[in-house]
């Protein structure tokens, strides 16, 4: 096996340095601003509606805390597990890595079915100011979810078909630092929406 | 020789699952050796992810688009002579008029044709053989000619803000926001390029001055345009879904606001800084000893053209010390890559190009709308909201016009087919400088000492004396567009022996030939041991 590896030719350097990383960072950070831009005019605005000494949610209206911390915590530990697919692929550990993407996926997906769950239980029309600003933001945060599950998908067909390995895992890597940023602007979200209401 | 076994056959080792087989290996091989056609006439076009052949769609695209925003701005500088006559245009369409006037100049003009300069260019200085994601920067492009015909569109079919019929301007909206992904492909692409591409030796503080100003563009653009399109998902899902509870069709403009006003349009002349910077130190001849100042210049421009904090449109935001500070600071790192480029002009060995022209022109006008920007931040001149953020708008805009009119002359060789023609081209800079400070200027008294609110729907701003100069300056403007055009009609037909480094370069793109083949240089690319790689190859030999 080492002497058939060895007969192999030589492998194409890796892209210098870190072409997809560097992609992926801007774009990482241009999705975060979106994310922190709506969240800065929803507090905006609810600060103008609390300063007219009105209630910011319409009257029937309620955020319950339960879904909205189950998604930030879920979210939480898809970040240990796509730490996990990244090392387990620095490792040629292929089974652990298809493990922990499959497992970051898996959590992402529910992440916006207790989003989507929320939904139901807000009892918040869209055709209030309110309504517009929640449903943008936490519609902008499952298209950023979906963006990321998508992005680590690809990353683990390619890493299927040998592309990435120990030696060079910058796809990985890449989506997971997309995943990072997105965990961060969920926190935004969690904080500014859920929380503070 | 594979190895024996016990037996003396051939041992099978289980191939990893990470090796290529070696049939595809050799499918592959001969894939790659097989000679196939290139291209040819339109495909060459349509279907090419060469940065050179994205450059010169997003630059010739903008100038059409242009010439029709020029001809709108001058209908309204007609209609300015007599406004409440109302002769150009209708009550009704007036407001709709000017919001495509004023959101074309930024996202139909100025900002595709600095992209397009942009696009051709940085990836040959910094010696990439390619841009990042070739793929997404055609389709930056595509995407964006999309959106600019889905913007015109829904104009026409009567949306737009304040537009009656509402399909339309949901239309509009949606336009909105795939111009937006389609700049910020664009920008993620240029950035990308600059920060993972460049050939080896060249760090960032060696890059030269246009890459480095296209990296900060590129960067600020990322940083900034999501706020705007994170704004129109909201614009969207209001106007479509909530009925308008933000104030429906009259405020998407007003919405918007910020992206056109300072210091976020400032981000749009970014270039303009590394532009008129590598021109000037290349026609100076020299090695620059200050190019510390000048990135540092740069960056500082960039920083201070952040302006998403403007989003909420806060008035308290909008008149805090924090903003005013950062006004007033703008002006500053523009007088220094003014100074620096005095500096070269005077030490300078080289004749005076049509380059400098434009960079000179560029520049001033850009410190025009910067200390223009720093007045009207001034609580106490009460400039904020009327007619005096159109002017500055107006400066930074056409300073960013003229910076990338003077790229593609002065990289003309390497965008184009051959030298641009000199004599149109210190002309067109001077005709285009005089043009926009007659069209700024008015505005700017106006707003500081008429009673010019911003333009509202029944077409009331600025004063009326003063909108003949306006009328004289976009005809200024207008003449000098087609003369830069006429300046580069020359350049578009093929040439024999083009030079490859007409100007005596410093940077790398002037070792690629001209025009640059597919992989941009013919020869592999040296290592870089110093800010000006050229002027080391010259000195070697």
């Amino acid at each position: 096996m080492a002497e058939n590896a060895l007969a192999l030719p030589p492998a194409a350097p890796p892209a210098r340095p870190r072409v997809l990383l560097a992609g992926t960072a801007l774009v990482s950070a241009g999705a975060f601003m979106a994310i922190v831009g709506l969240v800065g005019i929803y507090l905006s605005t609810r600060a103008g509606v609390l300063a007219s000494g009105s209630a910011w949610l319409p009257e029937g209206a309620k955020i319950p805390l339960t879904p909205g911390n189950v998604a930030m915590a879920t979210m939480l530990l898809s970040g240990v597990t796509i730490w996990w697919a990244v090392d387990a692929v620095g490792k040629n550990d292929r089974q652990m890595a298809y493990l922990a993407l499959g497992l970051t996926i898996f959590f992402g997906v529910a992440v916006i079915n207790a989003l989507t769950f929320l939904y139901t239980q807000m009892n918040l029309s869209v055709s209030t100011s309110q309504g517009v600003l929640i449903f943008s933001i936490t519609g902008a945060l499952i298209a950023m979810i979906t963006g990321g599950l998508l992005y680590a998908s690809v990353m683990v067909f390619r890493t299927l078909g040998g592309e990435y390995h120990g030696r060079d895992r910058e796809g990985l890597t890449a989506a997971a630092l997309f995943w990072y940023v997105t965990i961060a602007a969920t926190a935004v979200i969690w904080y500014a929406v859920f929380i503070v209401k | 020789m594979p190895p024996a076994g016990s037996d003396g056959g051939e041992v099978k080792t289980p191939m990893a699952v990470i090796e290529t087989p070696a049939e595809t290996v050799d499918a592959a091989a001969d894939s790659a050796s097989t000679d196939r056609p290139a291209p040819a006439g339109l495909a060459a076009v349509l279907g090419s992810a060469d940065h050179k052949v994205i450059g010169r769609l997003y630059a010739g695209t903008a100038l059409l688009f242009g010439l029709i925003t020029l001809t709108l701005g001058t209908a309204f500088a007609v209609e300015g002579l007599k406004p409440s006559t109302l002769d150009v245009f209708t009550t009704d369409t007036a407001f709709q008029s000017w919001t495509l006037f004023r959101v074309g100049l930024v996202f139909l003009f100025a900002l595709p044709l600095t992209i397009g300069v942009a696009m051709a260019i940085a990836p040959l200085q910094v010696g990439a053989r390619t841009i990042a994601f070739p793929r997404a920067a055609a389709a930056s492009y595509w995407g964006w000619l999309m959106g600019s015909g889905l913007l015109i569109a829904s104009y026409l079919l009567n949306g737009g803000p304040g537009g009656g019929r509402e399909s339309a301007v949901n239309l509009w909206i949606a336009a909105m926001g795939l111009l937006v992904v389609a700049v910020l492909t664009a920008a993620m692409c240029l950035g990308t390029t600059v920060l993972a591409l460049r050939s080896p030796g060249l760090s960032l503080s060696r890059a030269p001055f246009y890459a480095w100003s296209v990296l900060v563009a590129s960067v600020m653009w990322m940083l900034t345009l999501p706020v705007l399109f994170g704004q129109i998902i909201l614009m969207y899902v209001d106007h479509r879904h909530a009925g308008g509870v933000f104030g429906g069709d009259k405020v998407l403009f007003s919405q918007l606001g910020w992206v056109l006003k300072n210091p976020q349009i400032y981000a749009v002349a970014i270039p303009v800084l590394g532009f008129a910077a590598d021109v000037m130190v290349t026609i100076a001849r020299v090695r620059l000893n200050a190019r510390g100042a000048v990135l540092t210049a740069i960056g500082a421009f960039g920083a201070l053209s952040f302006g998403a904090f403007l989003a909420s449109t806060s008035e308290y935001v909008a008149g805090s010390p924090v903003t005013v500070g950062i006004a007033l600071l703008a002006p500053l790192p523009v007088l220094a890559v003014l100074a620096i480029s005095g500096d070269l002009i005077r030490r300078g060995k080289g004749a005076v190009s049509a380059g400098a022209a434009y960079a000179v022109a560029a520049l001033l006008l850009l410190l025009l709308a910067t200390v223009a920007g720093a007045i009207g931040a001034i609580p106490q001149t009460d400039a904020s909201g009327t007619i005096f953020d159109v002017g500055v708008n107006h400066a930074a805009v056409l300073a960013a016009v003229i910076g990338a009119l003077g790229g593609l002359h002065w990289w003309a060789t390497k965008i184009l087919r051959q030298p641009a023609k000199e004599s149109l081209g210190m002309l067109a800079p001077l005709l285009l400088f005089l043009g926009s400070v007659a069209v700024v200027l008015p505005d700017l008294i106006a707003g500081l000492w008429g009673s010019g609110k911003e333009l509202t729907p029944d077409w009331t701003g600025g004063i009326e004396g003063l909108n003949v100069l306006v009328l004289i300056g976009a005809g200024l403007v207008g003449a000098g567009l087609i003369l830069a055009l006429a300046g580069l009609l020359p350049a578009l037909r093929a040439g024999e022996d083009v030079p490859a480094d007409p100007w005596e370069g410093q940077t790398l793109e002037w070792l690629a030939p001209s025009p640059p083949p597919l992989d941009n240089f013919a020869g592999p690319v040296p290592t870089v041991t110093s800010a000006e790689p050229l002027i080391d190859l010259r000195e070697e030999k």
